[in-house]
């Protein structure tokens, strides 16, 4: 009796402890974001979300051009900055697995390094290298190439080179991960077999390490579309993105219907994201 | 082995130039923040214009060195409460089956899935629409950090649960030890390092937030990325000032 008393208790302060914290995420995470759907759904009026239901937000987002064209930017850089991730990443990663140097650890350690100074820290530096004063500047005008400074920033492309810097290791973890996983004597059969190393890189060792890939890509692609240090550091008015405009719609206009309908967009784009990894059997390790 | 060398000695070289090259854009950023910090001048400029220490002494006053003090007592307690809350939810989800169990592990790992930055705006709009407003700022950092670091928390835990021998404790139990003394004397020094582990990641992940934390600070409670970022943001201003901006 007594026994099955104290078990009777031990089970409710287990539920407790599971339920707090469960009741805490429900709280603070599940429930604003409901809030954030429906008023992605309402209409704003005077700095206000009235109870009136509108698909208007997403119209406005989808139809009127400077937000259409925000959408589509965010997108073009998360895709550059995957690419470019992926093309730089494959080869750092392939050296890194293949190499029998004695530095390998330090190599390797030095390909994330990147991960440990904050994104701030490495977009300042691109910063530094694309201002009017900077390095890039002030090479060519040392050369005698240009007579007057180059305006490379704020521009897109900037801040996709800064993103992919940003988001480098991430492309390298995940291709490593997938290329250790490939078992050394299926390339040596297919030498065997005869053919060179370019053909077995091209049809063995590609192929198989296609999940490491396809993470890499994803993920950058991923982080890269609500990033938002990044592009508000080597960007500017020309050059919004999702994040940068969800921050003016929210803080500076509060007009949080539309901030909240762009919010959607990114957590839709994330969750197809979601879905397409695992659709590629891609690897999700590197988190 | 000379076969070996010679097939490998042409790609392989145009690799190793390739990796080279690599490295240096991934180390170059870097370096060249920190040589502009010894810039004389007040400009984002390279090369810098004279040697001075006179920004690092800058750094060394109240303006940097608060925000800086705010960042790592937000981080610490983060960490210790997404720790203190993990812990449990860690338990639940890898040692038992339970309804809900699903949803549970969903609703812990999904603050890994959706931007940070569309948690942070959304905690923002439900605090204001909830009327507690005033707690933006360390109260509000503090609840958006421990959602977003709680994933860190209970995966390293989790990891660490399903890698005990399930007989360690089982021994312990048929020695005659309680289930309290199990988990305090067997389970929790066994999985300390995965405990220790989580707060780490908790702690830097909450330390390096920008996306979330940009939203629900105010002014005089910022933290440290939050503080430079801001500060970047407004030189950019200063400096293409002049020449309108787009």
């Amino acid at each position: 009796m007594s026994s099955a008393h104290r078990r009777g208790g031990r089970r409710a302060l287990h539920v407790l402890l599971v339920a707090g914290p469960a009741l805490f995420l429900i709280v603070f995470f599940a429930l604003p974001n409901a809030y954030l759907l429906s008023a992605s759904f309402q209409v704003s009026e005077a700095q206000q979300l009235t109870d009136t239901l509108t698909l208007d937000n997403y119209r406005l987002l989808f139809t009127r051009p400077f937000y259409l064209n925000t959408i589509l930017r965010t997108f073009v850089i998360g895709g550059s900055v995957g690419l470019i991730v992926v093309v730089l990443a494959y080869p750092l990663a392939y050296f890194l697995v293949r190499t029998s140097s004695r530095w390998k650890g330090l190599l390797i350690a030095l390909s994330l390094a990147p991960l440990l100074a904050s994104v701030i820290v490495r977009t300042y530096g691109w910063y530094v290298i694309l201002s009017r004063e900077g390095l890039v500047n002030n090479l060519l005008r040392a050369l005698d190439v240009i007579g007057e400074p180059l305006r490379l920033l704020p521009s897109s492309w900037a801040i996709t080179i800064g993103l992919a810097h940003a988001l480098l290791p991430y492309g390298v973890l995940t291709i490593m991960s997938s290329l250790n996983g490939i078992n050394p004597s299926l390339e040596r059969a297919a030498m065997g077999l005869g053919a060179n190393r370019l053909r077995t890189f091209l049809s063995v060792v590609l192929p198989l390490s296609f999940p490491g890939v396809a993470g890499g890509f994803l993920l950058a692609f991923s982080i890269a579309i609500s990033a938002y240090a990044t592009p508000a550091i080597l960007g500017g008015p020309s050059t919004e993105v999702m994040a940068t405009q969800i921050r003016n719609l929210m803080v500076s206009l509060l007009d949080w219907s539309l901030g909240s309908a762009f919010g959607v967009v990114l957590i839709v784009s994330s969750l197809a994201i979601l879905l397409a990894t695992a659709a590629l059997g891609a690897k999700r390790s590197a988190l | 082995m000379t076969r070996a060398l010679s097939w490998r000695h042409g790609p392989w070289t145009a690799l190793k130039l390739g990796v080279a090259l690599i490295y240096a854009f991934i180390v170059g950023p870097i370096l060249i923040t920190a040589i502009v910090s010894f810039n004389a001048v007040n400009r984002s400029q390279f090369p810098p214009q004279g040697f001075s220490l006179r920004w690092w002494g800058e750094a060394f006053t109240p303006q940097w060195l608060g925000p800086l003090a705010f960042s790592l007592e937000l981080s610490a307690v983060t960490a210790l409460i997404s720790t203190a809350l993990g812990l449990p939810l860690a338990f639940a989800l890898a040692r038992h089956e339970f309804p809900g169990r699903g949803a549970l592990a969903a609703l812990t790992m999904s603050p890994l899935i959706l931007p940070t930055l569309v948690t942070g705006i959304a905690l923002l709009q439900f605090l204001q629409i909830a009327g507690f407003g005033a707690l933006l700022g360390f109260w509000a950092l503090l609840i958006g950090h421990v959602v977003i670091c709680l994933p860190f928390s209970v995966r390293t835990v989790a990891i660490s649960l399903k890698a005990m021998p399930p007989a360690v404790e089982q021994a312990a139990l048929n020695l005659g030890a309680t289930p309290a003394t199990v988990l305090r004397e067997i389970t929790i020094p066994l999985c300390k390092a995965g405990i220790f582990a989580g707060a780490v990641f908790a702690f830097i992940h909450s330390f390096s937030d920008v996306n979330l934390s940009l939203f629900v600070a105010r002014p005089g409670q910022r933290p440290v990325t939050v503080t430079i970022l801001s500060f970047l943001e407004y030189v950019g201003d200063f400096v293409f000032g002049d020449h309108s901006r787009d």
